[in-house]
């Protein structure tokens, strides 16, 4: 009796040494599995850093879509910040900081289907106005655009500033940002766009439409108006959201 | 070496694994442009990473791979199983690289600092650490007891 009750504590104990064994190898596996996985994962993320800093670093003034806006751009009229014909019914206003990246998201995704159809077509010419709301820095670019604007390549400057725009504020607006920015536009007399961009008169349009953009009730950018034969005047129409409701905007206002 | 009842570990892990999945879904609605479509005076570093190229990956807004990733980590917190333990691990694991991948892509290329990605990427770290320890202080236990740590 005491024999049989020994030898089943016996088997009781190998069998939860067994158990006890095999949880350990299990466990011993799982932490394998996760020291290999972390090494892997430090691994990726070195490959994926080096990759990412070894493409598109270069120069600062190493400017981004230059052929492509100038492509864009050409063979459309332009006079100081108005793209498309001078006589085109419908004006449509773009009230605008350079250094907004929402304004950057508009110049590359929600305008240029606009200036493809209507603003090339002679139905709209759209005006680029500084409303300057961001910070010190987003004056000396209103006055850059509105120096390239006086030789015809207000456009190509604003949307090249775009593609090219750094962080709010970062410190990346300075003369050799602004010059490399200007040349890839095409504006042909640098130093008579250098004397303008640093007039009193530059300013003073840069000051004067921002005054304007707050009569109309603005406080963000970019905000627009428009004005057209069914339009009493310049109407706001505030921040629409897709190509689609501009061009809504444009046929209502003509 | 004695670690925090497993209980414990996965209780923070669920508080920490919600305040992410907050701070992810606030980032997803600020990035697809839910607030205004506007910049506004002294706006944050937010708007030029949510207008960034970098800010969508195969055309999906990083941060719901953040919201995924989250939930996924919450889910292994109320499951007590060697799968839940390294699934845990592994989410973490991989939100944590993600996470040092998306702040050195803030500083070195966007060059702006969103605040509430760097929130989302310590909530990520801490969650990493949470999970790590809970692997290897339980892995291969079915009660919830310590396992023994070996000697050597």
């Amino acid at each position: 009796m005491s024999n049989q009750r020994e030898r089943e504590k016996r088997r009781e104990e190998r069998l939860q040494a067994e158990s006890k064994d095999a949880a350990t190898d299990r466990r011993e596996r799982m932490l394998k599995l996760a020291a290999g996985a972390f090494f892997l994962a430090i691994v990726a993320v070195v490959v994926v850093i080096v990759v990412a800093s070894s493409s598109g670093g270069g120069g600062d003034t190493e400017l981004e879509g230059v052929s492509e806006v100038n492509q864009e751009l050409s063979g459309i009229p332009q006079n100081d910040l108005v793209i498309g014909d001078p006589k085109a019914p419908v004006e449509l206003v773009e009230f605008g900081d350079l250094q907004c990246p929402v304004c950057k998201a508009f110049a590359e995704d929600v305008l240029p289907p606009v200036i493809e159809n209507q603003v090339a077509k002679g139905e709209a010419k759209i005006v680029f106005r500084n409303f300057t709301i961001i910070g010190p820095d987003s004056t000396p670019a209103g006055t850059a655009a509105v120096a390239a604007g006086a030789q015809g390549r207000g456009w190509n400057f604003i949307d090249l500033f775009y593609r090219n725009q750094g962080a709010e504020n970062g410190g990346y607006v300075d003369d050799e940002f602004l010059t490399a920015v200007a040349k890839a536009a095409g504006v042909k007399d640098i130093a008579t766009w250098n004397q303008e961009r640093n007039s009193p008169k530059a300013t003073e349009e840069v000051e004067n439409t921002s005054a304007e953009a707050q009569r109309l009730g603005f406080q963000g950018t970019p905000s627009f108006a428009i004005k057209g034969p069914s339009t009493t005047g310049l109407e706001p129409l505030g921040t629409l959201g897709n190509s689609g409701e501009f061009e809504a905007a444009i046929e209502d206002a003509s | 070496m004695k670690f925090p009842s497993e209980a414990a570990l996965r209780k923070a892990i669920a508080f920490v694994a919600t305040l992410g999945v907050g701070v992810a879904t606030y980032i997803a609605i600020v990035e697809s442009g839910g607030g205004s479509p506007v910049c506004l005076a002294g706006g944050s570093g937010c708007r030029t990473v949510a207008e960034s190229s970098y800010s969508h990956i195969a055309g999906i807004n990083v941060a719901i791979f953040g919201i995924v990733g989250y939930l996924g980590i919450l889910a292994t917190a109320f499951l007590v199983s060697d799968a839940a333990r390294f699934a845990g691990f592994a989410l973490a694991l991989g939100g944590f690289g993600f996470s040092i991948y998306l702040t050195y892509i803030e500083i070195f290329k966007i060059e702006a600092i969103c605040q509430w990605c760097v929130g989302s990427a310590v909530l990520m770290t801490i969650l990493f650490l949470l999970n790590a320890t809970r692997l290897i202080a339980y892995a291969g236990t079915t009660t919830g007891a310590q396992a023994p740590l070996r000697e050597a």
